[in-house]
């Protein structure tokens, strides 16, 4: 039987801070990280409600010991090194570059939020020299080798795109590696940053709500964007024992699944989220009894809610364990949606507390379950499913446990 | 590792892939160092109503990805694997020009929904009613590669026999072309595209776009080749890549003198010599080594097309001439090494045996 994969490091920057400290602190407080819009420039500046990480990019940049100005990283970029760095404030990087390593990266728009400034410039003849060292940063995977590049570690490494699942799958793939034994240890997760592109794309679907979003209740009027990038050390459960690791959690299960229904909106039924769910509970062995928590997808858009909610209800019957949507604190972070909110699945283990559901005040009407609404203290959470699903019917779920 | 077996191979390219008998008859050539892709009949795989609000680059990943599993006589496969570096161009370039033209106002979502980056693997989905795992690689040269061993990672995990549709597609637009051509990725002046590789002492090479897909399973069925080893090198030195490849070899028990057949990636830019030309000087005179860049056109999942002319020559036992660079005394194609670079600096490495 393969060996357990162990979560022992943790590396996150996101609308409540930067590091463990400061997420634990804003949860405990339920304090959100959703504000009117002051970095993002925007037309809708003075309509929407944003998860900003409220530091510059010359801001940011100081933070990773980079120069400022136009240094030719995207704010994607400067996400995940930050990110990195707080990883590697935990973590000493001479282990990531003497062992085998996998660096397993997920993003969905890749440097759109610099191109959308300067993509005018870039198609005239005499484009803007400061600006030609942006050219080639749109892809996904220019954030993946930044990453490698400053930190110079020479891991394996992979992007992957599933839309707002993208982060849950680098757990996957991650852990495989490791239980096959290709490396011993990987970095798994991803980042994105707020650009008018998603935010007016998401806009478009009529999917954005310009108040703070309020998942799982009747009246939700869709999701708040946010940006975030976030990183988990995973590794065999015996190579973090002999180097005396810190373990956060075991990564117990994990399933991807597709709805094969619809290019943009989950199967009504929640279908594919129920298929998800039970095979990861599957894979580490659990009845849905057994589950202690649940942080949920929970966009609070109409389709999303209504799916996942019947779906949770469908697995966990009509008394589920308490189940959350976090982005009322974060937004929803796309690509870094998934290891935000694995990360916050494993503070909730470690710091022994329920994340409530913010916003929630009535209960749909096609449901007979409700979201948290109290935040908890000393809760013993032996096991927690965090769940994740995106555009083109992509569904995954992620199951810790406490070590 | 275990071989990972081509069962069927589809590619939509500048040249007659998708119909493979005519490939090479006649051949495609460009004038202005643009290779774009021909487009077959795509109503066979997309109904009428779907097909006037799509891209090209959904309908050509559709097409390709759906013909390939009926290549394969595979109705509904186990698992959906496929990449793309940049997505679908088209969708991207609309929405952003709306976005910057209209002022963010009354924006139409299409383009936003079509460039996201897993949109063909949805519709895959939803065509073959695949609900099984569904992955999506998006990292530059290495796309491709990601996605087959991310299917070899998938198979090591079971005992059953499994088929897996994977692959990748890339998309060129003018404005894209016109775009890079700032960071130097076109050549200034190529009068043939099949003359590319007579300029490799300029940096630059010929703009390309495609979509190649693979059936591929753990089990031989009607394969002729099968993949027996893959590696990804990240801005490599020519010593590292070397290493890499004798590395490979050993594991096969195989030597360079045992290559049939070498498909090179190399792609006419002076940047990328460096790499390719220590890997054919090494080779031994058994060695024929087939080039395809100046057929397809170089963009981060050329090696597509690549793999593609590898199963091709596999299925024909013979090099045509047009993709020969140097002609070696092998007469049958028994292994084959398969090598690519892209300009960003990826190599990609694997080797092939007939079955």
């Amino acid at each position: 039987m393969a060996e357990r994969v162990v979560v022992t490091g943790i590396g996150i920057i996101s609308a409540l801070g930067t590091g463990i400290n400061d997420h634990v602190t804003a949860l405990r407080k339920q304090r959100t990280g959703v504000h009117p819009i002051s970095l993002l420039r925007t037309i809708h500046s003075n309509e929407f409600v944003l998860g900003e990480i409220k530091m510059s990019n010359d801001e940011l940049s100081a933070y990773i010991g980079l120069p400022t100005g136009d240094n030719g990283y995207t704010r994607t970029a400067l996400l995940s090194l930050a990110a990195m760095k707080d990883l590697l404030g935990e973590t000493d990087i001479e282990l990531l570059r003497s062992e085998s390593l996998a660096f397993i990266n997920a993003n969905t728009v890749g440097g759109m939020s610099k191109m959308e400034d300067i993509y005018a410039d870039v198609l005239k003849p005499d484009t803007q020299q400061h600006n030609i060292k942006y050219i080639d940063t749109l892809d996904c995977a220019e954030s993946t080798e930044r990453v490698v590049e400053f930190y110079g570690i020479k891991p394996f490494m992979a992007t992957i795109s599933t839309a707002c699942s993208s982060s849950s799958n680098s757990f996957i793939m991650g852990a495989r590696m490791i239980r096959q034994g290709l490396v011993t240890r990987a970095i798994c997760g991803g980042g994105d940053a707020l650009s008018r592109f998603t935010l007016n794309g998401f806009y478009s679907l009529k999917n954005v709500d310009k108040q703070h979003c309020k998942p799982f209740d009747q009246n939700r009027g869709g999701l708040n964007l946010g940006e975030a990038a976030g990183y988990c050390l995973l590794e065999s459960e015996s190579s973090a024992i002999a180097r005396g690791a810190k373990i956060y959690g075991i990564l117990s299960g994990y399933s991807n699944t597709n709805d094969a229904y619809h290019p943009t909106a989950p199967s009504p039924t929640g279908e594919g989220a129920i298929r998800t769910m039970k095979e990861a509970l599957g894979m580490a062995g659990l009845r849905p009894d057994e589950i202690s928590y649940i942080n949920a997808h929970g966009t609070a858009t109409q389709n999303n809610d209504a799916a996942e909610g019947l779906a949770i209800q469908n697995v966990f019957g009509t008394t589920p364990p308490p189940f959350s949507s976090t982005k009322p604190f974060t937004g929803h972070t796309l690509a870094a949606a998934g290891v935000i909110e694995a990360i916050f699945s494993l503070l909730a283990i470690n710091e022994r507390i329920l994340i409530p559901n913010l916003n929630f005040e009535t209960k749909m009407e096609e449901l007979e379950i409700a979201p948290l609404k109290e935040y908890a203290e000393n809760v013993d959470l032996r096991h927690v499913l965090s769940n994740s699903f995106g555009f083109g019917g992509s569904n995954v779920s992620l199951i810790f446990s406490k070590a | 590792m275990q071989p990972l077996y081509i069962i069927s191979a589809c590619s939509i390219s500048a040249q007659h892939t998708y119909d493979a008998e005519a490939f090479l008859n006649p051949v495609i050539n460009s004038g202005n160092g643009q290779l774009y892709a021909i487009d077959p009949d795509y109503k066979k795989y997309i109904n009428p109503v779907a097909i006037r609000r799509m891209s090209r680059m959904l309908k050509r990943g559709i097409s390709a990805g759906m013909r390939c599993l009926d290549d394969a006589g595979i109705k509904t496969p186990d698992a959906i694997i496929v990449g793309t570096s940049r997505g679908s161009v088209t969708d991207m370039e609309i929405f952003l020009h709306e976005l910057i033209e209209l002022e963010e106002n009354a924006l139409n979502p299409s383009g936003f929904i079509q460039s996201t980056y897993n949109s063909v693997n949805g519709w895959l989905a939803m065509l073959s009613k695949c609900p099984s795992y569904n992955q999506t690689f998006v990292h530059r040269g290495f796309t491709l590669e990601l996605c087959l061993f991310d299917a070899m990672l998938a198979l090591a995990e079971t005992t059953e026999t499994k088929h897996y549709l994977t692959g990748a597609f890339d998309e060129l637009t003018p404005e894209y072309f016109y775009i890079r051509n700032k960071i130097d990725y076109y050549k200034k002046d190529l009068p043939d595209s099949l003359q590319l590789l007579a300029h490799s002492d300029t940096t630059g090479s010929v703009g390309g776009e495609g979509a190649h897909f693979f059936t591929v399973s753990n089990q031989k069925g009607n394969a002729l080749c099968a993949i027996h080893g893959l590696d990804m090198l990240h801005k490599p030195t020519a010593k590292s890549l070397q290493e890499a490849i004798n590395q490979m070899l050993l594991k096969n028990d195989l030597t360079t003198g045992d290559i049939d057949v070498l498909v090179c990636g190399m792609n006419g830019d002076s940047r990328t010599s460096f790499l390719t030309d220590p890997v054919v000087a090494s080779l031994s005179p058994n060695t024929t080594v087939a080039v395809f860049k100046h057929l397809s056109g170089e963009y981060d999942t050329a090696s597509g097309f690549g793999l593609w002319l590898a199963n091709y020559l596999f299925v024909k036992q013979t090099t045509p001439t047009e993709v020969v660079y140097k002609r070696g005394a092998a007469q049958k194609i028994q292994n084959l090494l398969f090598c690519n670079v892209t300009i960003s600096g990826n190599a990609t490495l694997m080797l092939l045996k007939g079955v």
